[in-house]
């Protein structure tokens, strides 16, 4: 028996051997020849693909030693991605995150820090507020690309179907609340999906002009009067029917998928949203107009921001760094917000005369309704330590009201205790 | 070539012509021809094994070890011992997690019996079965992102599922299938049945033609009514197949995971967090990963136990058991 076991172990050993010398390893990093990085996108392709394929192609000549490998992923599943290939050594060189994936991965301190890595004056072609919503511990941790502030788009014949004056949009929020009642009542389908999913409100508690943490930043804020009663206020709604019972499971992609359907009357989403609708259903999206996204009391618009970060776990960083500089300058953030309603993060990008040039399109009335935004756009994301616990809190809490579980004050009161016990 | 040379007995001296001088090349010839047989056994092996050793035991080797390290992936592992598990005591997300999953596990009887019951209906000769055994297959070899949309919209307020129980007049009021917190969880495990109905209904399909007709028509001579030869006669000698196919079917439903993240993603407030769905969240959304194999090695030992228990139950049965 333990004859037959050592001769199964020698013979798995040679195997092993064998497989281990014939099976293909990643090129050493001073192999000769051109480098190559690899860049990870969020869901640009089809769309964009000629784009940023004619934008690596450019690259590529204008340096003969830097090859781009171009990798775009879907958003849901770019995480895990992510750190499989960190985590396996094949770490792409510049990622394309968002806003809270690059916080958490800072946090982790997976990226590098960009404040040390970009020299100033590159730094100060960014705009300053911009660039400071990617910082984490005082290092801003990726390299602002594109923004897109929320609009409103609204369906015209359910306006009118519901009596009210397409011409005449909601402007405050209160006004979208009002205004979906009627749209409920008297078209028959849902007026509108609130932002209420996840840990989005918080950004909902911002735009009202509620403070989420201290100004020491040590202590939870949203225990207050007015906090309770801004989230019972949605409740209320909810109870009451007056948005569907997916809004808190869907988010924006099923109010997106709703207002495609004809079956929404108001969607307030990012405008490169708007392709979707023109694509799944060109009859809503030729009834479809633009407005500016209804403000709360806060008088603050969310500013989502999408940026290239890059891994430390990369081996071409510095590569990396001046490719993310390249895809971000100021003509290649002009030419790709000519590819869809996006807005730059470069202030010379931004001052071209582009973005005041209208046109009778939603999404040309989309650009020139955000970018009379982009003022009082700031990203709304919370920066926590522990984010990760203490947002799984906090949407355990908001669901707990909504689903009745807890009443709106509970709610929040066990909340801001547990995220005082762990901030 | 290379083999040791038998000379003729004849040849042999007498005073060396004992067994050793014979037996010692022929010894040696068996025990090379032993040793020929087992090598090229192990080759035929060896693709297996490196197959297995590459991506399952090395895993379980080395998740086992995470556990006991703090690792993230970017910083390098921190041995801390056995902390991780102490802290999994104190999660409440832990324990809704598994408490979802021991109801998810509620499952595994209802698919398995309806699979059987199917598997005696499609079993019969009947005109156009095989169609039948085909249709009840087809959800097994869909993708489950695809099956996911599907009944996401079936059970969508509006979708198709309350519209004919409207219709019908059973319900007044839409059902929220999928985000009333006391009924998602259900909701996900009947998917998960419908899914699997197929695939069971295959080996208990397979069960059924292993079992020689006579011990049926043997039990209906001596009086059997058709009840009594189906649960005296059919079920215990299908009991290896009902072993196996539950035995799949406990370990699937303590893995849940395409379902509930393609449906619900773990809620509303946590109702369909599964015990897998955490160690997801925690090893990629929370980056937690050493946490994360601790959950593993917990939910390893509750399928090892699980697993034990059914062989246990449902070792005896079957035509060897007679």
């Amino acid at each position: 028996m333990l004859r037959t076991l050592i001769r199964a172990a020698a013979v798995l050993a040679v195997v092993l051997a064998v497989a281990a010398t014939t099976l293909p390893f990643p090129e050493a990093a001073h192999a000769a020849g051109p480098t190559t990085i690899e860049l990870w996108t969020i869901s640009l392709q089809p769309f964009f693909t000629k784009f940023i394929t004619g934008m690596i192609d450019a690259y590529q000549r204008a340096h003969p030693d830097v090859r781009v490998r171009w990798i775009d992923v879907q958003p849901q599943a770019l995480d895990q991605k992510l750190l499989s290939a960190i985590a396996g050594g094949v770490a792409p060189d510049v990622v394309n995150l968002n806003t809270e994936s690059t916080l958490r991965l800072a946090e982790a301190r997976a990226l590098v820090d960009m404040d040390a890595a970009v020299p100033k004056d590159a730094r100060d072609r960014y705009f300053p507020n911009i660039w400071a919503s990617l910082r984490f511990d005082g290092h801003a941790y990726g390299l602002p690309w594109y923004v897109t502030p929320d609009v409103l788009a609204y369906n015209q014949a359910l306006f009118r179907k519901a009596g009210l004056d397409s011409a005449r949009p909601p402007a405050t929020t209160d006004q979208l609340i009002r205004t979906a009642a009627v749209v409920k009542k008297k078209a028959g389908v849902y007026g509108f999906m609130p932002n209420v999913d996840g840990i989005r409100f918080l950004k909902v508690f911002q735009e009202e002009g509620l403070p989420v943490l201290s100004p020491d930043r040590k202590h939870a804020a949203f225990g207050s009067a007015a906090h309770v009663a801004l989230l019972a206020r949605y409740v209320d709604l909810f109870k009451h029917d007056q948005f569907p019972d997916d809004t808190l499971r869907r988010g924006y992609l099923g109010a997106t998928e709703r207002f495609g359907d004809g079956q929404l009357a108001m969607l307030t989403t990012g405008p490169q949203f708007l392709l979707r609708v023109r694509s799944d259903n060109p009859d809503v999206y030729k009834d479809t107009a633009v407005a500016p996204v209804p403000v709360g009391r806060g008088g603050v618009i969310d500013l989502p921001t999408m940026d290239l970060a890059v891994p430390l776990a990369s081996r071409h960083r510095r590569e990396a760094v001046a490719f993310a500089l390249y895809v971000t300058n100021d003509a290649n953030q002009l030419a790709f917000c000519k590819q869809v309603v996006i807005f730059p993060s470069t202030k010379a990008a931004a001052a071209d005369p582009y973005f005041t040039r209208g046109g009778s399109t939603p999404e040309d009335l989309a650009r020139l309704v955000a970018v009379k935004e982009l003022g009082q756009a700031r990203d709304l994301t919370v920066v926590v330590p522990h984010s990760d616990e203490l947002y799984r809190i906090f949407r355990e809490a908001i669901e707990s009201a909504f689903y009745g579980k807890m009443s709106a004050g509970q709610a929040l009161e066990w909340a801001v205790r547990e995220w005082n016990r762990r901030l | 070539m290379g083999r040791p040379r038998v000379e003729p007995p004849a040849l042999i001296p007498a005073q060396a012509a004992g067994t050793r001088p014979l037996a010692r090349p022929a010894a040696l010839r068996g025990r090379r021809q032993a040793l020929a047989r087992t090598v090229i056994a192990y080759l035929f092996l060896a693709p297996a094994l490196v197959l297995l050793a590459v991506f399952t035991f090395y895993p379980v080797i080395f998740g086992t070890a995470l556990s006991l390290f703090d690792y993230n992936v970017i910083s390098p592992p921190q041995y801390v011992g056995l902390s991780q598990f102490a802290a999994l005591w104190q999660d409440r997300y832990f324990w809704t997690a598994l408490r979802n999953s021991a109801i998810y596990l509620a499952v595994v009887p209802a698919l398995q019996l309806s699979a059987i019951v199917l598997a005696l209906w499609v079993r019969r000769p009947l005109r156009g079965i095989t169609w039948f055994r085909v249709a009840y297959y087809v959800p097994v070899v869909t993708s489950i992102v695809v099956v996911g949309l599907m009944w996401r919209w079936l059970y969508d307020e509006a979708g198709l599922l309350n519209y004919v129980l409207l219709r019908i007049g059973l319900i007044h009021a839409p059902i929220h299938w999928l985000s009333d917190p006391g009924i998602a969880l259900y909701s996900v495990m009947l998917v998960t049945w419908w899914k699997g109905i197929g695939y069971y209904m295959v080996i208990y399909l397979a069960g059924l033609e292993a079992i020689p007709s006579y011990y049926d028509e043997a039990a209906a001579l001596d009086g059997a009514g058709s009840a009594a030869r189906l649960f005296y006669v059919t079920i215990p000698l299908l009991r290896p197949s009902i072993l196996l196919a539950s035995t799949i079917s406990i370990l699937a439903a303590l893995r849940v995971f395409e379902e509930v993240y393609v449906m619900t993603g773990g809620g509303p407030i946590f109702s369909t967090y599964t015990i897998f769905y955490y160690m997801f969240d925690q090893a990629f959304n929370s980056l937690h990963l050493g946490y994360a194999a601790a959950i593993g090695v917990v939910l390893a030992a509750i399928t090892a136990l699980f697993s034990a228990l059914n062989f246990r139950l449902m070792r005896q049965g079957g035509l060897s058991y007679y």
